[in-house]
């Protein structure tokens, strides 16, 4: 049996050789299919007879290219905004969480898990309404804004902070000895020894949570901001005209995603410089 | 660590007064020169973004003419409808013109200062439907009605308008479908009882939604006369009374009147009282 098999192997190997116009590299290939899939779902959505007019003309305001009636960024500029500024803040909090997760002070662990379990285990829709209409019985107002950047982050911090332990766990402890041993400070280690290699290991799960987090940014159009998927509802009900604008919502989030993994894609090779190629 | 980063957030975030003094909200109102009001967006003829991206409808208008008379400038929030009909401001808003029905549940955490119009709720059905050609004929069946709405009351029997006189009930148990009403009305259109059998709604959004769509139509007679009132969170009495005074004043003067008119080519604040 084995030999049966290297026999044939050659030839499977061979065979595209025979037939040049079959040699096509697995790239194309890729697009090609990506193509057709994309064909087949714009010619599906064809049949539902949408507005396309309709769709022009309200592209521009959910593109974010002018500003909302109270002079403020609306469509995709403000879900860009919300987004990146939830990126940041949730990094910042995640890394404080997970390396409250690894310390040994018992009272910084606590304060991280019990963090971290309450906002992984509620839903984002509820922290956004606890944060807009809870806090203010305390004396806190926050803005709409304000209210949907910190559900953001501190949801989403809670996953992240799980990411980040798990990429600082995965380096060797040999690469701390090591750098003990020629005699770096602890914050030293941390920057140039631990977070370039952890980092490798952070940044694919972490750009997923983020495309993601483009997505749940969609909620903070409870609280009346005029982000895309605010104005594709609004638009929708307001002209009867529901699924074109969901569709074309749908679509740019789409489009924006790519961009993020886009990014992500180049991060991954930079911090895998020292591994080779990136996984495909 | 948690505080630090809610310190960095409140530094960030526009703080205001808590509760609701007498003639707080009337101060800030005349020192601000500014009254906000708050509706949503997502209800058309009344409140929706037209095609200038601007808030306009009947609710719109209204608050227009209501800030003219007040005397200030107008500025237009939509913080969505459970935040606003739930109360508890906290000074972020002054005032909701949004099509809201006054019932005794709401009273307990909002006030209506004052009725601006009202209109009946009717019973819509898919243009196909044979089975149901009045209230009478809804037991039973899958009834879809906005999530919180005065109609979702109606339809769990349990509806009553402080001041008004007891609402007729034709009909036993109904399996009410709360939810979005622009989703119910695509459910409706899909077929008789492919997803719901009839949806309970106010007779202007009802005649856009039969008008756009083709597929639908009203039946029966208007199930019950709806006022809708303007919206003040609890705590200032003064407010209220002024907010009522500047409504009555634009009804007495045929405002609101020739607002309707322009919306809807009749005047649907003849029977508010």
């Amino acid at each position: 049996m084995p030999s049966d098999i290297t026999g044939a192997m050659p030839s499977i190997i061979v065979q595209p050789a025979k037939h040049p116009r079959l040699h096509l590299d697995f790239r194309l290939r890729v697009w090609i299919t990506w193509a057709l899939l994309l064909a087949a779902l714009l010619a599906g959505l064809y049949q539902l007879g949408l507005d396309f007019a309709l769709i022009r003309t309200k592209l521009p305001f959910m593109l974010g290219l002018r500003l909302s009636p109270n002079g403020f960024v609306q469509g995709v500029a403000l879900t860009l905004l919300v987004t990146a500024m939830s990126m940041v803040f949730a990094v910042g909090l995640a890394v404080l969480t997970a390396l409250g997760r690894l310390s040994r002070n018992p009272v910084a662990f606590a304060v991280a898990t019990f963090y971290a379990s309450f906002f992984r285990g509620t839903p984002l829709l509820v922290q956004v309404l606890l944060i807009y209409l809870a806090l203010p019985q305390f004396g806190i107002v926050l803005s709409a804004l304000t209210s949907g950047v910190m559900a953001l982050s501190l949801n989403y911090a809670a996953y992240l902070a799980e990411t980040i332990r798990a990429g600082i766990t995965a380096v060797p402890r040999g690469q701390r000895e090591a750098a003990m041993s020629l005699g770096l400070s602890p914050t030293l280690t941390a920057i140039k020894i631990i977070a370039p290699q952890a980092a490798r290991v952070i940044i694919p799960p972490a750009g997923a949570q983020f495309v993601s987090m483009l997505k749940d940014s969609s909620l903070v159009s409870l609280m009346g901001l005029w982000e895309l998927n605010f104005l594709a509802q609004s638009y929708g009900r307001s002209t009867y005209h529901y699924m074109e604008m969901l569709l074309t919502a749908a679509f740019i989030y789409w489009l924006l995603s790519i961009l993020f993994e886009i990014v992500q894609h180049r991060l991954e090779t930079r911090f895998g410089r020292a591994y080779g190629a990136p996984r495909r | 660590m948690r505080r630090q980063y809610i310190a960095t957030f409140a530094a960030l975030a526009i703080t205001l007064p808590v509760t609701a003094f007498a003639g707080e909200t009337l101060d800030r109102v005349k020192s601000k020169g500014e009254v906000v009001d708050v509706l949503v967006n997502d209800y058309p003829p009344f409140g929706f973004i037209n095609d200038k991206n601007e808030l306009d409808g009947f609710d719109v208008d209204v608050a227009k003419a209501f800030a003219e008379k007040l005397g200030v400038k107008l500025k237009l929030e939509t913080p969505g409808w459970e935040a606003i009909i739930g109360g508890k401001w906290a000074g972020r808003w002054d005032v909701a013109i949004s099509s809201a029905t006054p019932t005794e549940e709401r009273a307990k955490v909002v006030n209506f200062p004052a009725i601006y119009y009202s209109l009946p709720a009717v019973l819509v059905v898919n243009k196909d439907e044979t089975a149901i050609q009045s209230a009478k004929d809804i037991t039973g069946k899958k009834i879809g009605v906005g999530t919180g709405s005065s109609y979702e009351a109606y339809v769990n029997r349990s509806f009553v308008i402080p001041g008004q006189p007891a609402i007729e009930f034709p009909f036993d148990t109904v399996e009410a479908v709360p939810g979005d009403e622009t989703v119910n009305f695509q459910n409706l259109a899909l077929g008789p009882g492919v997803r719901l059998d009839a949806i309970v709604a106010s007779a202007g959004t009802a005649q856009g939604q039969v008008e756009a769509t083709g597929k639908l139509k009203v039946v029966g007679k208007p199930l019950f006369a709806e006022p809708n009132a303007v919206v003040t969170d609890k705590g200032d009495p003064e407010w209220d009374a002024e907010v009522a005074r500047v409504i009555k004043e634009l009804k007495a003067d045929g405002t609101i009147a020739k607002i309707s008119q322009t919306w809807f080519h009749t005047d649907i604040t003849k029977d508010a009282e």
